[in-house]
């Protein structure tokens, strides 16, 4: 596997916060067709984390390279490029736009991208088809389920093939089962090489969908662990004590 | 949590002998524990003698003898069942008392400790999840309930590890402005 993104001395001071750094001091590297869940309660710099790797904002010092380009130093066209080209977001909210069909949301990325409409719409019906929704593609996001909206949002962010798929916090605004479909997507994706990021508060859903978890407090990686496939017994995980009655 | 209880609840279904008692246990909690055969044979005595369970029929298949509930046990399982738990919290992982000998050691080792111990609760959180996942697709929709609490338990492991960092943080912090 080759790297992707390497992250160096990263700091993030944000106006008037140089007592308190959103990051501070942050190595992190990750290769293509990882599956890395970023960790950390809330304040732990998470998502200026997930903003740097995105193109979105800048370091106060340190470099992020993702892809071999320094985002740190590159010039605004070419960061909105980036953006555009090599990065897919998914987001708790989904971000559709209300007064365009799912087909439409998933196009405008690729038409944004210079790509024809015709070619822009083939792609994005052959996502829809695979994520499961084709038959949504002419209904307005309002009308379908949180889990449909967040499928849509996927066939969008994954429409122009990002070299990286970030997820910041995509189940949480789902139920239980809609939030395992769309964690079990990222998961096949990933199986197909699709290098994603998830970044959540919830340890559990870390822990479940990806292989390495990287633990943020306040703005330091406190842990970086690779965890083990799971092939447990259970009396190797949990075991109830039995006590003999008494008397 | 008591065999005797345990084996009263085995017995609703039908009587059982001890080693049928044993393995039924083993399957009803999915493997999660292993049952001593010499401690369900000791349960089996003590309940026959307190009147909550009899014989039923005579000593069959080499020696073995089957048991039943009585009236007397059905009365006791079913007022178990219904009480509520209300014994003191059992801390019994030793990640406490090592936690407890750690602060007063003072020699710096807490923090390893700490982080130690939080990855084997995220390596047990995904183990969890993994259970979970195949118990419900055995249709075993008991022992997702237990797999469930138990990942609830570990969760609030995993969060009281980053509060015990946390708490040192801030009085590492506190020395340092100190002095």
């Amino acid at each position: 596997m080759t790297r992707l993104v390497e992250m160096t001395e990263v700091r993030k001071v944000y106006d008037g916060g140089a007592e308190h750094p959103a990051l501070n001091g942050v190595a992190l590297g990750i290769d293509r067709g990882e599956f890395v869940a970023v960790m950390g309660p809330s304040g732990s710099g998470k998502s200026t984390l997930l903003n740097l790797i995105a193109g979105l904002d800048r370091p106060t010092s340190g470099r992020v390279v993702v892809d071999g380009r320094d985002l740190g130093r590159a010039g605004e066209a070419e960061l909105a490029r980036y953006r555009r080209d090599r990065v897919g977001f998914v987001f708790q909210f989904f971000n559709l736009l209300g007064s365009l069909t799912v087909l439409e949301n998933v196009m405008v990325p690729a038409q944004l991208a210079g790509r024809s409409r015709a070619a822009a719409r083939g792609r994005a019906q052959e996502l829809l088809q695979k994520l499961g929704i084709a038959d949504q593609a002419h209904r307005y996001p309002a009308r379908l389920s949180g889990g449909q909206q967040q499928r849509a949002a996927i066939a969008r962010a994954l429409v122009n093939q990002p070299l990286l798929l970030l997820a910041d916090e995509p189940t949480g605004a789902l139920d239980t089962r809609s939030g395992e479909q769309v964690m079990d997507l990222l998961v096949d994706l990933n199986r197909g090489g699709q290098t994603v990021l998830l970044v959540t508060h919830d340890a559990k859903l870390a822990t479940r969908y990806a292989r390495r978890v990287v633990s943020l407090i306040d703005g330091r990686v406190a842990d970086d662990v690779v965890l083990q496939p799971s092939a447990a017994q259970p009396a190797d995980v949990v075991r109830i004590r039995v006590e003999e009655a008494a008397g | 949590m008591s065999l005797k209880y345990g084996i009263l609840g085995l017995l609703t279904e039908r009587p059982l002998h001890g080693y049928e008692v044993k393995i039924r246990f083993e399957s009803l909690l999915g493997g999660s524990w292993e049952v001593n055969i010499g401690q369900v044979y000791t349960t089996l005595q003590r309940l026959e003698r307190d009147g909550l369970i009899e014989a039923d029929g005579e000593r069959g298949d080499r020696g073995k003898l089957a048991y039943r509930l009585t009236q007397t046990g059905r009365r006791a399982l079913q007022d178990w069942l219904s009480r509520p738990e209300s014994e003191p919290q059992q801390l019994r992982e030793e990640i406490y008392v090592k936690l407890l000998l750690s602060t007063r050691l003072a020699d710096g080792s807490l923090d390893q400790l700490l982080a130690a111990q939080r990855r084997v609760y995220l390596q047990r959180l995904k183990d969890l999840s993994e259970l979970e996942v195949r118990a419900r697709r055995d249709g075993r929709d008991d022992l997702v309930l237990l797999f469930k609490g138990a990942i609830l338990h570990t969760e609030a492991d995993l969060k009281w590890t980053d509060a015990c960092a946390e708490e040192i943080r801030n009085s590492n912090q506190k020395g340092k402005e100190a002095s």
